[in-house]
């Protein structure tokens, strides 16, 4: 009957679609392969760099030198831990995955990532602050890739104009005077981001850091007196307004327009920094009273996701060792514009770049987000954290009401 | 009659049918469906169960990956209605949706009215109308940040040769939301646009002859002859226009991210926010507060159901 | 007269649109300029050479994916609504709401669904996956389109098809569809837009595949630490270019689709 052909139709017509769309599945799932060839995948958030890139040659090398075919995929680093926790959720893990450092506690108690006992991969070279973001209860999770901060970027023909010596800001004091001389001259003085997300926590560390703050308190004297701090330059106009909305990026642009005296931003604008046109410079951020401030460390961790396969480590071991080593960690460090994560290769760095001199101290002097133990009641501290100074700044409370609305907030979190 | 006509079209798929059903008749009928029943029940069913799941169990992350999350009942609901964000998401969430429709609607209807008049290039701007639906989200929510920009923006340089004072569009609490409502009018617009059109061009040019020819003016040509006939049309629009804007969350996401401070904060980008948005994964209450939306558009089209059967001739 | 009126109204609405072609061409360094240039004063063509080195793969599978879509859509949501619309099913009712229902969820927990189910299937990362789940966005919508639409068409043609002996299906293919054209147009272009600008499937279910559609191509020039903006702006101002072509050229039967022929007296 027609109907039933119809019907028949219907169901054929759809096993077909299955059936084409099942036969041109990827066949490089992780399931399969012992050590003995096969393809090992690995994720980074690096989606810039395609696969004519050096970090992708570089990723590849690594794999054939283990005696694998390597499948590389760049995600959005924002995304990636959801990626992450979906993908162990089914058993899709990848073999090796390079995270951001303060995603790696929770990536830990989420039970997805190996230990380097299990996995035999040898931290001991590492610089102790930088590998502390990646432990968790005494156990190490993942081996650095490079480290990077922040540090005070500033224009010197601004400064010049200003008649303002960049060596004589040394605390928060004279920081401000600066900024006042330089919007005396008609020009802006700070951009930095504030934005509601981890970006902005990162960007406030250091001057809560510098303060003396502690995490666990956010509503200290010393806290509020870092948000007073924002507030202020934000109410003098010191710092624009758009701060509030600003990625590290968009607060970037706003120091590369030349307007601005200085600009809170990374290691990786190095690079950036040269195509500006005009003379710049840097210093390490400085403490409340003096000194350099202790800034968060920035920079991914190499981690090795469980696997239901455990014979897959061995191989994986010999990828994230190829990634980490001394000569490779330059390349991937000089291509990232980070600092290394070991002694060794830092001075090298040094030697090959002495701009780098400054950058070297400051990842030497920074804390990760996630150690003191904090691990995954960072995340639970950092949201309300970026809440109260986006409440401060937006003037919707006063810093002290600000932080003592998150730090209840975050106590409750972290009971 | 051709009143009826358009009734009948906008009903019928949801009014029971009067006509006797021949047996035979049934299987042919639910043989044309099978495809869509079992594409809903594959893609839709699942995913909602996984949700409501979500919902109903207390899961860290370690149980969303290992597996064993004890069931908590109700649990995250309470959380997320105890929540100071609960109220002022909800009442952001019902003036996001209520204001972006009312303008995205009108302006829509005002310009297919404009457009139906044919003139010289109408067809050409029509179609340059629907640019904005093209771009990727992330393009027009940037372009609209960029725009909005404090310091930077084109629209408070224009303000500030004026000689009026900068507003900050997405940075204070106050305009925040506004900011985001004007953005998702600007993306809103070309849908209602379309389908307006598109009802407009159903009616006979010879209603609006005889209206003219009785002494009518152009607006009430407008109201009493073209708008009581577009009603179905406006029905659908509003609905389905609802329905997509509850679920909008790029936008707001994207300009804002929901603040600062929760002014721009709607259910949706509060769902996303607990979910994916920070460090530390809270599945459960994201879930929740997704479901809460759902059931809210749900309540709406049992509204929209209700208002159906109440006009069938 | 009416023209000058249409074209202000078109510069007002299209503003936006031309503030992203400005922003295309601008160097990386005038990007935050206060006050800001209305005209690439120091243009750049930097972004336009990225995205055409390095995106016109991704522009291929964009558009492969949107007419997979529209094919997939339209098989399954024309005979639904002419289901609906003509055979008077029990409890058909019943479905459509459950179809406008199916429209309320939002993207992202369909999209989370679809990872479990699409694993098992083996078509993660893969295109036709994507094609599969961006006709979600259109079917529900479809089966709308078509039941308003087919529920317009006179009884005395589909009668006039039995007489002569026709079958349900063949009714359906010699007589329905074709009268249906305008609806068709309509559902194509709804269709091939949504999954032309579908970003939250793409990421979630094809975020590894070595096809990848546009909107996923974006994500090349957002790196972890930084954004080259004038790229992203050149690959959405390429992009919207056949999409645009596409529409201007469906117009004249979108205009007629969505009710027309409902009103044949």
């Amino acid at each position: 009957m027609t109907l039933s052909r119809r019907a028949w139709g219907a169901v054929a017509a759809l096993s077909l679609v299955a059936g084409l769309t099942a036969c041109s599945h990827d066949s490089s799932s992780s399931a399969g392969g012992g050590s003995g060839g096969g393809t090992y995948t690995i994720w980074d958030p690096y989606p810039q760099f395609d696969d004519s890139s050096d970090w992708v040659k570089l990723l590849s090398t690594c794999g054939a030198g283990a005696g694998v075919t390597v499948k590389r995929t760049g995600y959005d680093t924002t995304d990636l831990t959801n990626k992450a926790l979906l993908a162990a959720q089914q058993g899709n893990s990848p073999d090796v995955l390079i995270v951001d450092n303060p995603v790696v506690s929770t990536l830990a108690e989420a039970g997805v990532l190996t230990t380097t006992a299990d996995t035999k991969i040898d931290t001991s070279a590492i610089e102790p602050n930088l590998l502390a973001a990646g432990q968790l209860d005494g156990k190490t999770y993942g081996i650095p890739i490079g480290a990077n901060t922040l540090a005070l970027y500033y224009n010197k023909k601004v400064l010049d104009a200003a008649k303002v010596d960049p060596a004589t800001v040394k605390d928060w004091t004279s920081l401000t005077a600066a900024l006042q001389k330089v919007k005396a001259a008609g020009k802006k003085g700070i951009t930095f981001s504030a934005i509601g997300t981890e970006e902005g926590s990162f960007q406030f560390l250091p001057w809560f850091w510098g303060a003396g703050a502690n995490l666990t308190q956010l509503d200290s004297a010393q806290g509020v007196a870092s948000l007073t701090l924002w507030t202020d330059w934000l109410k003098k106009g010191y710092a624009p307004n758009s701060v509030l909305n600003n990625t590290q990026t968009t607060s970037w642009q706003e120091f590369a327009t030349g307007d601005y005296a200085f600009g809170e931003n990374g290691t990786w604008q190095l690079a950036n920094a040269k195509k500006t046109g005009f003379p710049y410079g840097i210093i390490p951020i400085p403490a409340q009273a003096g000194g350099t401030a202790p800034a968060p460390t920035g920079g991914e961790f190499v981690t090795a996701p469980v696997q239901n396969d455990t014979g897959r480590y061995a191989t994986s071991e010999k990828i994230i060792g190829c990634l980490t080593n001394a000569d490779n960690a330059l390349t991937t460090d000089t291509t990232l514009s980070y600092v290394a994560a070991t002694k060794a290769v830092q001075q090298k760095q040094v030697a090959a770049n002495p701009d780098l001199t400054v950058w070297v101290q400051a990842v030497g002097a920074a804390k990760g987000r996630t150690s003191d133990n904090l691990g995954t009641k960072y995340p639970k501290i950092s949201e309300p954290m970026w809440t109260a100074f986006q409440a401060a700044l937006s003037g919707g409370k006063q810093p002290q009401e600000a932080m003592t609305a998150a730090q209840s907030t975050a106590a409750a979190a972290t009971k | 009659m051709a009143h009826d006509v358009l009734t009948r079209a906008g009903v019928a798929a949801a009014a029971p049918a009067r006509a006797p059903r021949r047996r035979s008749g049934q299987w042919a009928a639910w043989g044309f469906l099978a495809p869509v029943v079992i594409y809903l029940a594959a893609f839709y069913a699942y995913p909602l169960y996984r949700n409501l799941d979500l919902s109903l169990r207390h899961y860290t992350v370690r149980s969303f990956v290992q597996g064993g999350a004890p069931f908590s009942g109700l649990d995250n609901y309470r959380a997320v209605v105890d929540n100071p964000t609960f109220w002022p998401a909800f009442l952001h969430t019902i003036v996001f949706t209520g204001v972006s429709l009312i303008f995205q609607f009108t302006i829509g209807m005002a310009l297919a009215v404009f457009f139906a008049q044919n003139f010289r290039l109408s067809v050409v701007l029509r179609a340059l109308f629907l640019v904005p639906w093209l771009l990727p989200l992330i393009v027009s929510a940037s372009t609209w940040s960029w725009l909005l920009n404090s310091d930077s923006g084109v629209v408070n340089a224009l303000l500030r040769a004026l000689g009026i004072d900068p507003v900050n569009w997405l940075t204070s609490p106050s305009w925040a939301l506004t900011s985001v409502i004007i953005a998702n009018i600007w993306i809103g617009i070309p849908f209602n646009l379309v389908v307006l059109y598109s009802g407009l061009q159903a009616i006979p040019a010879d209603l609006h002859e005889a209206a003219s020819l009785d002494g009518a003016t152009g607006w009430q040509r407008f109201w009493r002859v073209t708008f009581p006939l577009l009603r179905p049309v406006s029905a659908i629009t509003l609905l389905l226009g609802l329905v997509y804007t509850l679920k909008v969350f790029d936008i707001i996401w994207i300009m804002t991210k929901g603040g600062p401070t929760d002014s721009s904060t709607t259910f949706a980008t509060w769902s996303y926010r607990l979910s994916f948005g920070n460090l530390l994964p809270q599945f459960g209450p994201g879930a929740a507060v997704g479901n809460l939306l759902i059931v809210m558009a749900l309540v709406f089209g049992l509204l929209y159901i209700r208002v159906q059967r109440r006009t069938m001739p | 007269m009416k023209t000058a009126a249409g074209l202000l109204l078109t510069a007002i609405m299209l503003f936006p649109v031309y503030w992203m072609i400005n922003v295309s061409f601008t160097r990386d360094t005038d990007m935050r300029h206060d006050p800001p240039y209305l005209f690439p004063v120091h243009g750049t063509l930097e972004g336009y050479r990225a995205v055409v080195h390095q995106q016109l793969p991704y522009l291929g599978t964009s558009l492969l994916i949107g007419l997979g879509t529209v094919a997939l859509t339209l098989a399954i949501s024309a005979p639904a609504g002419y289901s609906l619309a003509k055979l008077r099913p029990r409890g058909g009712g019943t479905l459509a709401f459950v179809l406008l229902m199916a429209q309320m969820i939002p993207g992202i927990i369909m999209a989370m669904g679809f990872y479990a189910i699409y694993l098992r299937l083996g078509v993660l990362n893969t295109a036709p996956g994507l094609v599969l789940a961006d006709s979600t966005i259109a079917v529900p919508f479809g089966v709308l389109i078509f039941t308003a639409f087919m529920a317009g068409i006179p009884p005395e043609l589909t009668a006039a098809a039995t007489v002569d002996g026709a079958g349900t299906f063949r009714t359906f293919w010699s007589v329905v569809l074709p009268v249906s054209r305008n609806a068709i147009v309509t559902v194509s272009l709804f269709a091939f837009l949504w999954a032309w600008s579908d970003f939250v499937f793409a990421t979630t279910l094809d975020g590894g595949g070595a096809r990848q559609p546009i909107t996923l191509g974006i994500y090349h020039y957002i790196g972890n630490n930084n954004q080259q903006w004038n790229a992203i702006m050149a690959t959405a101002v390429i992009a919207s270019v056949p999409a645009t072509l596409l529409l201007v050229l469906a117009q004249r039967y979108v205009a007629a689709g969505v009710t027309a022929g409902a009103v044949k007296d």
